[in-house]
């Protein structure tokens, strides 16, 4: 707004001088350097605190407490006490170290494959100081440094152009309009977005070149603001996270409420009060699953592994599931969904549309007409991009190019139908040219022709199709000129309105040759007077461009939406583009419209359309107009929304609005402008190659290859780890009861302890983790890609038909084999059933050296002890044995085993056995378990198989019954 | 935690949890209706029952497998167990401390003993037959009443000195004690080839001061020689031998000194009973440590 005097005297700056050093030192020391503040990072040994205190950590650590508690109870009480408790107290503190060290360790990796990302050359600018030129790097930048910008560099600070030649910028990852923007030095808007003779920090200068002042540097640039927004952003909690947290206070619920239940019947059984609170302890203890933390958080490096390899990595462990639970997607436009690269599209000429498709090397349109030689002619000619030399070997399309995008496109285009190019523009010597500007809105040249009988001068010309209609008074159809009556305007305005629909941006091309009486070879032409007609040309076609869709993007979009997805697009872009856009990759389906569409269609005026439509394109403008209320209602009665024209802050404003309907909300982006709604969305995904350090900084997860179909792999992804980490807990949680009931029986009825605390952790952390995390690579039972996607509230990871199920059927079955096993060994060694009910006294009293059994055979202590041992041993083989049936009957929960294959991943049943027989060598052997025990329990296993196989059977056959509602987890 | 954070007044969340409890509009307790709540009852009722049933099953046949005479299995009873009376433990093991001149002080562990014997009296065996050979009582079918087997006689009379008949003091009075030594029933179990497995009682010499004169200690057995006759092996269980008892060994201790800790191990000398297991201080052997003072 203000004049370059003034500006020169508000920042102390002289225009052709620029800053004395000192001054400039001083600035610097001042306001501090002209970059970004990182985000704050989070110091390392917080970020592995964090891994130890998490959900289900808690549980561990207040289970090893305990332990150290009740250990000091009975060392009070009799100093000899047995030092199992402090085992147990130890490993539980133990697995939750090593498995906090494990999964920080996982997203350290993940880390630093983000941080290679980040390693960009230092950038330089080129600055005046002391009434030199210098390059310094862009840090040192202070405020009133006048700095030069030319065709290629990213803008070094906000910067008030002072004096422009043809300068474009691209101002995408400030605002998200994928077109360039030209600059100029005078003033054009009072928002400082709007004007043009601003140029913006990390936005990059296309082409020209321009001078300018800087007038804010780091934190206080435009795009620094808006960074800044980010970091206020609260992160929210995962879903995942929030399941587990669910868990926990199901499995402590359940683990108080039995323990307080037994501490209550021992008492009334007569036990002391300090004994019954240790085995208040013990209960609490026994239900903590000591292996599932690790399971769980192995179980998720896997997938985030795997998920690495299909080009999703996830920054946030947890955030792998989370993808899987997504229901709405907020996707970005350009770059995600599109190409992010000018092509031509569409050509219409002799009155037709034709279609142009330069992925294909054969294009399908007719090229035999005269109107299309000259049209080549005129595309060729009239074009100033120019491939980068040494790149004959790089296919046509990946060509670096020097040139703006529309003029890449039609290079491109015209090099992968015509051949060189460049062959062709050296024989058509160009003689005069006048390049783009935004008053006269056509670029045109002069040229020689390559025909050696022909000396006229060719005149072509291209622009805004109104533009070079005006300036044509003939038509070439068939490549014949015609007179440019009504017919044919009216036949150019329909295919320009048809284009233009499509989204696609349209350019006219006309030439003429100049008759060679009046324009002689040797004729000069002046390009600032203009001494050649450029009216009464000849119009030769349209040719229409457009940043073409992913070709991945539609299947992709198709089974989003078939999982019950909704995809939203946001864009900065134009509503005709975006909604162009959407429609071809189907974010808007082929048959339903908008409000608009209808009223067009019934030629009725928009407010009287009833409210069927289920699309709708809503632009910034309207949305800034909106109260909560009505975006809710927008969100909630519009399945297929696009937004257009937005800036971050609306992103920001729809990505809180769809989380106010209960949806767990992804969103894609790759700008800074993005970083605010990446990190408020439940999962925000950064785009790899395009993105921005910021937006990955606030992103959960990185796309490494920009696509949008690799989204779509990653739900699946999410939606089969929660489907498998339910199996894996519904397994761990069984064999929990199986532990647990051991314990409660010896209380009340006062049994030899069936099995120790040392046998427990042998199962927890020992035999049952491979399997369960063998679980994890269980395939999916039917197509999770047409389920809708669960509900936040009531689709929970560990619901009460999983816990009951897994507790009171299974885990009891397992408990009465498990004990059927134990009285085996007893009765087989001389202790019959019966004989054992309340012996608990005088077998445990280590003074009792004569215990007699049912035979007559007394025992020493010693004695008895092994056969405890032993004991143990046999109560273990039979959780064993059935938590291999366990193992099958948890790999589907709704299909039967023979639907799914027993050994279509027959990784875990395998591991499982061969586990057990080590275990078996490892511990099992010291107390000469006989191997017929090993076939006690087996009847059992059957019978859990067969019960679960009924209770599928029926789930399958009444669906929606009291048995599917109670049965199915 | 997640329910906490959410901000809900408590009275909204008792609100909520009476609702949960009764819920007036769809009738429900607790989450379900009362035929609901019958259903699910009647299920649970019913498969428990059903596991009761399998479980009591597999019991059944479990017992019907199982030999009523003799244990399947003997794998922790290779060696018999012994111990001792009276049977008074400190802090670890047997630790009998007394002494002489207070009688309040040993009258309990008399006791012991007297009680031990009743069950040795002539009445108490009069079920058993009197044997005379000094060869195992092999008995290979039921010929005793009631389908069982023999069993031999062993009466308190047996120890003489130590039997409580002569000195109902057992020593004690004298600081010259009794203690009887008991072997643990195993079934089957012959403890040697052909001579009588017999009692040692020694001091066993210090590691730390082998040179120490101890005077080796000088032991009264009952019966002679502190043998176990043979005919009372094998045992043929409880079943079989319903009236059997074990047979003992009282080793009088003559010359303990006065004042100080003793430590005396009794081993069993046979064949086949180990007294070396470093685990288990009672197989073959007992041990226990001795205070008399004056």
């Amino acid at each position: 707004k203000l004049s370059i005097k003034e500006l020169e005297k508000k920042y102390g700056t002289n225009i052709i001088t620029g800053l004395s050093s000192t001054q400039a030192a001083e600035l610097l020391a001042h306001n501090g350097p002209n970059a970004l503040t990182p985000p704050k990072e989070t110091p390392e040994i917080i970020k592995f605190l964090k891994q130890m205190v998490g959900g289900f950590s808690l549980l561990l650590w207040i289970g090893a407490v305990l332990c150290c508690i009740a250990y000091g109870i009975q060392y009070s009480m009799n100093t000899s006490a047995s030092l199992d408790n402090v085992y147990l107290g130890c490993v539980l503190a133990l697995v939750v170290i090593l498995t906090g060290i494990f999964a920080y360790y996982q997203e350290a990796k993940s880390t630093n494959i983000m941080a290679t990302f980040n390693k960009m050359i230092p950038q330089q600018a080129l600055v005046i100081r002391d009434s030199e030129k210098k390059k310094i790097p862009a840090e040192q930048l202070v405020v009133g440094d006048i700095v030069e910008i030319r065709g290629g560099d990213r803008i070094p600070a906000d910067v008030r152009l002072l004096s422009v030649q043809g300068c474009k910028v691209d101002n995408s990852s400030l605002t998200g309009e994928s077109e360039p923007q030209p600059r100029s030095s005078e003033f054009t808007h009072d928002s400082p977005l709007e004007t043009k003779n601003i140029g913006f920090y990390s936005t990059t200068c296309l082409e020209g070149t321009a001078t300018g002042m800087v007038i804010n540097t780091g934190d206080r640039t435009i795009i620094g603001q808006i960074a800044s927004l980010a970091s206020g952003v609260g992160n929210e909690k995962t879903p995942i996270a929030i399941e587990i947290q669910h868990f926990v206070h199901i499995v402590a619920g359940v683990a108080v409420s039995i323990g307080i239940l037994f501490f209550i019947i021992a008492v009334s059984l007569k036990y002391e009060v300090l004994d019954s609170i240790i085995f208040l302890i013990g209960i609490i203890v026994a239900n903590v699953p000591e292996g599932l933390l690790a399971t769980v958080t192995v179980t998720l490096s896997l997938t985030a592994k795997r998920m690495a390899k299909k080009n999703c990595l996830v920054k946030n462990l947890e955030a792998v599931e989370t993808l899987g639970s997504t229901s709405i997607i907020c996707s970005d436009k350009t770059g995600t969904l599109t190409q992010n690269r000018m092509t031509v599209a569409h050509l219409w000429f002799d009155n037709q549309i034709f279609i142009a498709d330069t992925s294909e090397d054969h294009s399908i349109f007719d090229q035999s007409s005269g109107t299309w030689a000259s049209l080549s002619k005129i595309i060729t000619l009239c074009n100033r991009a120019e491939f980068r030399p040494g790149q004959e070997s790089v296919p046509i399309m990946k060509r670096v190019v020097v040139g703006d995008a529309s003029e890449t496109a039609l290079l491109k285009f015209s090099e992968v139908i015509l051949g060189d190019v460049m062959e062709i523009r050296k024989r058509n010597h160009k003689v005069a040219e006048i390049p783009f500007n935004s008053t006269n809105k056509f670029q045109l040249s002069i040229h020689k022709t390559d025909d050696p009988n022909d000396k006229r001068f060719l005149m072509v010309m291209k622009g805004a199709p109104e533009r070079i209609l005006e300036k044509c008074s003939t038509i070439m159809v068939n490549g014949q000129e015609q007179p440019l009556d009504k017919n044919t305007a009216e036949a150019f305005h329909t295919a320009y309105m048809e284009l233009g629909g499509l989204g696609e941006r349209v350019l006219g091309f006309c030439h003429l040759y100049l008759p060679a009486d009046k324009f002689p070879e040797t004729y000069t032409f002046d390009v600032d007077t203009m001494n050649f007609p450029t009216s009464n040309l000849c119009f030769v076609g349209l040719l229409s461009m457009i940043d073409p869709p992913r070709s991945t993007v539609p299947d992709a979009v198709t089974k989003c939406r078939s999982a019950g997805i909704k995809v939203i697009m946001v864009t900065g872009d134009h509503p005709i583009t975006a909604k162009a856009i959407a429609k071809s990759v189907g974010i808007i389906s082929a048959n339903s419209e908008t409000v608009e569409d209808i009223a067009k269609r019934l030629h009725i005026a928009v407010e009287q359309v009833n409210k069927d439509a289920k699309a709708a394109v809503v632009t910034g403008m309207e949305l800034k107009d909106m109260s909560p209320e009505q975006l809710d209602e927008l969100l909630t009665n519009y399945s297929e929304i696009v937004f257009a024209r937005t800036s971050p802050q609306q992103k920001l404003i729809i990505v809180e609005g769809c989380q106010r309907q209960n949806a767990v909300v992804a969103v894609t982006g790759d700008g800074v402008n993005d970083s605010p709604a990446l990190k408020k969305a439940d999962i925000g995904i950064a785009m790899g190659i395009a993105g921005s350090d910021a937006a990955k900084n606030a992103a959960d997860m990185i796309l490494l290859d920009d696509n949008f179909a690799s989204i779509v792999t990653g739900v699946e992804e999410g939606r089969l780890i929660f489907d498998n980490l339910k199996k894996t807990i519904a397994y761990t949680l069984t064999k929990n009861i199986a532990e647990l009931c051991p314990f409660l029986i010896y209380i009340i009825a006062g049994l030899p302890l069936p099995i120790g605390t040392i046998t427990i952790l042998f199962i927890d952390l020992g035999t049952d983790i491979v399997p369960s995390i063998a679980l994890a690579y269980e395939k999916a039972e039917s197509d999770i890609m047409n389920r809708k996607p669960r509900h936040k509230k009531k689709d929970r990871l560990v619901n009460h038909q999983l816990a009951i199920y897994s507790y009171l059927h299974i885990g009891l079955m397992q408990a009465v084999g498990a004990f059927v096993v134990y009285f085996t060994v007893y009765a087989q060694e001389g202790f019959k059933p019966s004989f054992l009910i309340n012996i608990r006294v005088e077998w445990e009293n280590s003074n009792v050296n004569d215990l007699e059994d049912s035979y007559g055979q007394q025992w020493t202590e010693y004695q008895r002890k092994y056969l405890e041992w032993t004991g143990y041993t046999a109560f273990f083989v039979g959780i064993m044995v059935q938590q291999i049936a366990d193992l099958i009957i948890r790999k589907t929960r709704r299909n039967s085993i023979f639907q799914q294959g027993l050994f279509r991943s027959p990784l875990p049943i395998g591991r499982d056995l061969a586990l057990s027989l080590d275990a078996f060598r490892l511990i099992v052997l010291p107390s000469a378990s006989r191997p017929q025990y090993w076939f006690v329990a087996v009847p059992f296993a059957i019978l859990i198989w067969v019960y679960d196989e009924v209770r599928k059977l029926f789930i399958r056959l009444y669906p929606g019954s009291w048995w599917d509602k109670n049965m199915y987890y | 935690m997640a329910a906490l954070q959410e901000k809900k007044s408590c009275s909204q969340r008792m609100e909520e949890f009476q609702r949960y409890c009764w819920n007036p509009d769809t009738g429900q307790m607790l989450g379900r209706t009362l035929s609901r709540w019958v259903w699910i009852s009647l299920y649970y009722v019913g498969f428990y029952v059903v596991m009761t049933g399998i479980f009591a099953l597999c019991i059944y046949t479990l017992m019907c497998t199982l030999d009523p005479y003799t244990p399947d299995y003997q794998d922790q009873l290779k060696s018999p167990g012994v111990t001792l009376r009276p049977d008074v433990y400190g802090e670890k093991g047997l630790d009998i401390s007394y002494n002489v001149s207070d009688n309040r002080t040993w009258v309990d562990l008399v006791h012991t003993l007297h009680n031990f014997l009743a069950g040795y009296s002539p009445a108490s065996q009069e079920d058993s037959i009197n044997c005379t050979s000094e060869k195992y009582f092999f008995q290979e079918s039921f010929q005793a009443p009631n389908h069982t087997k023999f069993s031999c006689k062993f009466t308190a009379d047996m120890l003489q000195n130590c039997s409580g008949l002569m000195d109902p003091n057992f020593g004690f009075a004298e600081g010259k004690p009794c203690f009887i030594i008991k072997m643990n029933r195993i079934v089957n179990f012959l403890p040697s080839n052909s001579t009588a497995p017999r009692v040692d009682c020694a001091v066993p010499s210090l590691p730390q001061d082998p040179h120490k004169d101890a005077r080796p200690l000088q032991v009264q057995y009952y019966p002679p020689n502190g043998t176990f006759s043979l005919h009372y092996f094998p045992y043929y269980g409880k079943k079989a031998q319903p009236h059997y008892s074990n047979p003992l060994v009282a080793a009088k201790l003559l010359n303990i000194p006065r004042n100080t800790e003793v430590l005396v191990v009794c081993k069993i000398l046979a064949e086949h009973v180990t007294f070396d297991n470093p685990h288990d201080p009672y197989e073959g052997k007992v041990e226990f440590k001795l205070n008399i003072q004056q």
